[in-house]
């Protein structure tokens, strides 16, 4: 019985080498795809003006579609940093979802809103709309106010009243660079036909200067929580998400910032109402649709346009966050189970569904196993402390190499952090990370399991500070 | 034995993340040191440019300045760009000039180079500073990747002569799989001087997704010679192709054409009934104002729309008709929409 239980500890601990070692070989995988992505991509757009676009008599007109809950800080701020994108033709499309605070009253009160008796086609059902603004000063602003039922149903009320052939989907509490637009839309002019969706990176606007709806000073914040987010991050739109695009394998793409085609998003029905994490629903959902249709599609990740948003700086509110996010990915994971390992469903069937399981979803647990056998040995006094300790400074490395990587890809695109100190501590947070930050977010999406079994299906608030407060002299 | 695996690997991963944090310093140190230099000789060459530019003889001048810069490529390259944004027609002669002395050769190489993104770049670099005699090195680019070909095609549209037009045409007739948007971009740069190639590929038996280009080109450029070739498409099988006749009918507005379009108000595919009255819309015939009102009422939401819109686009008699209709009570959706059209006309006219 011993023999027996020791053979099983040992081959839990391999299977957790094992597993530790796929992991980070894969991540490391994915940022040299990235890296040749990024080179490749500053290559490909040199020389070439992207006012350019404004003279193609061609170019898609976009929706921006901005569901707003309680995001009265901010929200007057993220309008008019939309309002003042670069773009031929566009419209801003604010579905206020049944805020409680003075989110719609202050977009009334700064853009002078007033009734519309505007007729649009519900051709996806969502609760009830209360009303629909026009600006008086904004023409090209829309605002929608609807009883309350959460991002998936606004942005459907949204889609619903939006006009034009492209939609992008921007949160409320996020502010897009001017340019962010032009550059993303790209794929679909070099590609329209086959284009059905594109993502830009996300970055934290904590410790950034926001001006007139700009960040106009890139900073590191003063707290770790936002600068181990920062890295997260870097990591996984610059590393993850731009080397699975390049493999063709990407399941998500933002809800805070993507761009899709609106008869493919219509045609799938839009964003399913009840689901956690509805912008990686709805690209799983666009691109069966486009296997089971037998045509041809790409998702693409663009390095270089930015939109930025606030992180919690708070581990209550993080915990929240990732929580939703992982039983979000088990939900969906669970609802398109049978596209895992099915070949009828290409790269995304084959490779990002079971990576996505394997790696992501079941990941948070085999590293609560490894540490609930580190403290089972240690209770025991069965602990190999040099392998032990050795083993620690290997996994920290590992991950600090991986860090170091993001950090030098965004050095390669976007080369937003001015100084050298801003490298040297978000280096220092790579190392740092891995000493409380990682485990504590390991046990919260491990626990969310159980929150995903007992139906738990609520958002959990996110503090607004809005971007005023937000911006601190970096 | 894992033990010493795991030593190593500590090692090695220890000096692997050492050296590319030093990298990352390095190359960041290395980067901002090469930029205040870049920016210093860049605004060095600059100042000499505008000397070139307001000399008396800018040509000879630029000749000058081609001798005394030409090995600093990167910074010249950068330098023409941005002054070929700020220039137009004869002041840009002298950049050519420079860019024929200094980069022009090494552009042609690189042309042919196996690097994509190298073909590119000098591409686009080719288009902005080329002449219409070069149309011949970017011709050869049209049988290259569709991203390289696009820029090619680009490129050609703006020294384009009656050959390179006619190459443009070809291809577009040949291309297996083209890029719509591309060819339509390329298209719509060229302007009417496209009309006798359009009149020809249109009478060409082409797939039903070219001729649709064509077509919704001819509308485009307000090409009225090619009416009779369009009408000839309002009888077609193809939904898409009646459609696409329906929409240039609107934007050609040839007095003609109403009985055309009032036909194809009567069409079986709402997509095109919605079409043909939005075009009726444009038309503004007098006559075709009973159609609209009638369409208003029609239970496709995108033919009332455009009814709407369309009796709206008649001034005080469409809008006064509007609002006898948003009174009724008989059928809502009319009455809605045309409660929405009025509303539209007074609050902002639509977005964007």
């Amino acid at each position: 019985m011993t023999d027996l239980l020791r053979l099983l500890d040992t081959g839990v601990e391999y299977l957790i080498l094992a597993y530790f070692l796929l992991l980070n070989t894969f991540y490391f995988l994915f940022n040299i795809l990235s890296l040749a992505g990024i080179l490749r991509y500053r290559r490909m757009i040199t020389f070439v003006r992207f006012g350019e676009i404004f003279r193609m008599p061609i170019v898609k007109p976009v929706s921006v579609i901005v569901p707003a809950f309680n995001e009265g800080p901010g929200i007057v701020q993220s309008i008019r940093s939309l309002l003042s994108l670069r773009y031929p033709v566009f419209e801003v499309v604010v579905v206020n979802d049944g805020s409680t605070d003075s989110t719609l009253a202050q977009l009334v009160e700064a853009f002078d809103l007033r009734p519309s008796k505007a007729v649009f086609r519900r051709s996806i059902p969502t609760l009830p709309i209360r009303g629909i603004y026009r600006s008086a000063v904004q023409p090209k602003l829309v605002v929608i106010d609807k009883v309350n039922g959460k991002k998936a149903d606004a942005m459907n009320a949204g889609l619903n009243i939006s006009r034009y052939p492209l939609f992008c989907a921007v949160d409320g509490d996020s502010i897009l660079e001017k340019d962010a637009l032009l550059k993303v839309v790209r794929p679909f002019l070099e590609d329209p036909e086959r284009t059905i969706g594109a993502g830009g990176i996300i970055r934290l606007s904590n410790g950034c200067v926001v001006r007139e709806g700009q960040v106009t000073a890139v900073g590191i914040p003063k707290n770790w929580i936002a600068r181990f987010q920062i890295l997260e991050y870097l990591r996984a739109f610059l590393g993850g998400r731009l080397g699975m695009s390049m493999m063709r394998s990407t399941l998500i793409v933002s809800g805070a910032f993507g761009i899709f085609r609106k008869d493919v998003a219509m045609a799938c029905g839009g964003y399913r109402a009840a689901s956690i994490t509805e912008d990686m629903d709805l690209v799983i959902r666009m691109q069966k649709h486009m296997h089971e249709q037998k045509r041809p599609y790409r998702i693409q990740y663009i390095p270089d346009p930015i939109c930025w948003t606030e992180a919690p700086e708070d581990l209550r509110v993080l915990a929240r966050q990732r929580s939703r996010w992982h039983r979000g990915l088990i939900q969906t994971l669970v609802r398109f189970r049978r596209m895992l390992f099915n070949p009828r469903y290409g790269a995304a069937g084959l490779f990002a569904m079971p990576f996505y399981a394997v790696f992501e979803m079941a990941g948070p647990y085999i590293e609560c196993l490894g540490y609930l056998l580190f403290l089972s040995h240690l209770v025991l006094g069965q602990v190999n402390y040099p392998f032990a300790v050795t083993f620690f400074f290997v996994a920290v490395f590992y991950g600090t190499f991986v860090s170091l990587l993001a950090i030098l890809l965004e050095e390669l695109s976007a080369h937003r952090y001015p100084k050298v100190k801003d490298i040297l501590t978000l280096t220092a947070a790579g190392i740092l990370e891995n000493l409380f930050y990682r485990q504590y977010l390991s046990v919260v999406r491990a626990w969310s399991l159980v929150d995903y079994l007992k139906g738990k299906n609520e958002w959990g608030a996110m503090e607004k500070r809005g971007f005023a407060k937000a911006g601190q002299t970096p | 034995m894992l033990s010493i695996v795991v030593l190593y690997s500590f090692a090695y991963l220890l000096l692997l993340s050492g050296s590319l944090f030093l990298f990352i310093l390095a190359r960041r140190l290395l980067v901002e040191s090469q930029e205040r230099k870049d920016l210093r000789v860049f605004l060095e060459m600059e100042r000499e440019l505008l000397e070139v530019l307001t000399a008396p003889s800018p040509s000879r001048a630029a000749v000058e300045f081609a001798r005394k810069h030409g090995s600093r490529i990167r910074v010249l390259k950068r330098l023409l760009v941005a002054y070929r944004e700020a220039l137009a027609g004869q002041a840009l002669e002298p950049l050519k000039v420079i860019f024929e002395r200094t980069i022009r050769a090494r552009c042609l190489r690189d042309l042919r180079s196996r690097w994509l993104a190298t073909r590119l770049q000098n591409v686009r670099l080719f288009v902005d500073f080329s002449r219409p005699e070069e149309a011949v090195h970017l011709v050869k680019l049209l049988q290259d990747k569709p991203i390289v070909r696009l820029a090619a095609l680009n490129a050609l549209t703006g020294i384009a002569s009656r050959d390179t037009l006619a190459v443009i045409f070809e291809l577009f007739e040949r291309d297996p799989a083209p890029n719509f948007y591309a060819y339509s971009n390329v298209l719509n740069s060229l302007g009417q001087r496209i009309e006798p190639f359009l009149r020809a590929s249109l009478r060409k038996p082409l797939p039903a997704d070219k001729h649709a280009l064509l077509i919704e080109m001819a509308g485009r450029l307000l090409l009225r010679g090619l009416y009779p070739d369009i009408v000839r498409f309002a009888a077609s099988p193809d939904k898409e192709l009646r459609i696409r006749a329906a929409r240039t009918l609107g934007r050609l507005l040839v007095p003609g054409s109403t009985r055309v379009l009032s036909g194809l108000a009567a069409d079986p595919a709402w997509e095109v009934q919605a079409q043909a009255i939005r075009s009726l819309g444009n038309l503004q015939d007098w006559r075709t104002i009973p159609l609209l009102v009638k369409a208003l009422f029609s239970p496709t939401w995108h033919v009332r729309y455009n009814a709407g819109y369309g009796l709206a686009a008649f001034g005080i008699v469409g809008v006064l008709q509007l609002q006898e209709i948003s009174r009724q009570k008989e059928d809502r959706f009319a009455a809605d929409m045309a409660a929405m059209v009025l509303d539209s006309l007074i609050l902002t006219g639509g977005a964007a």
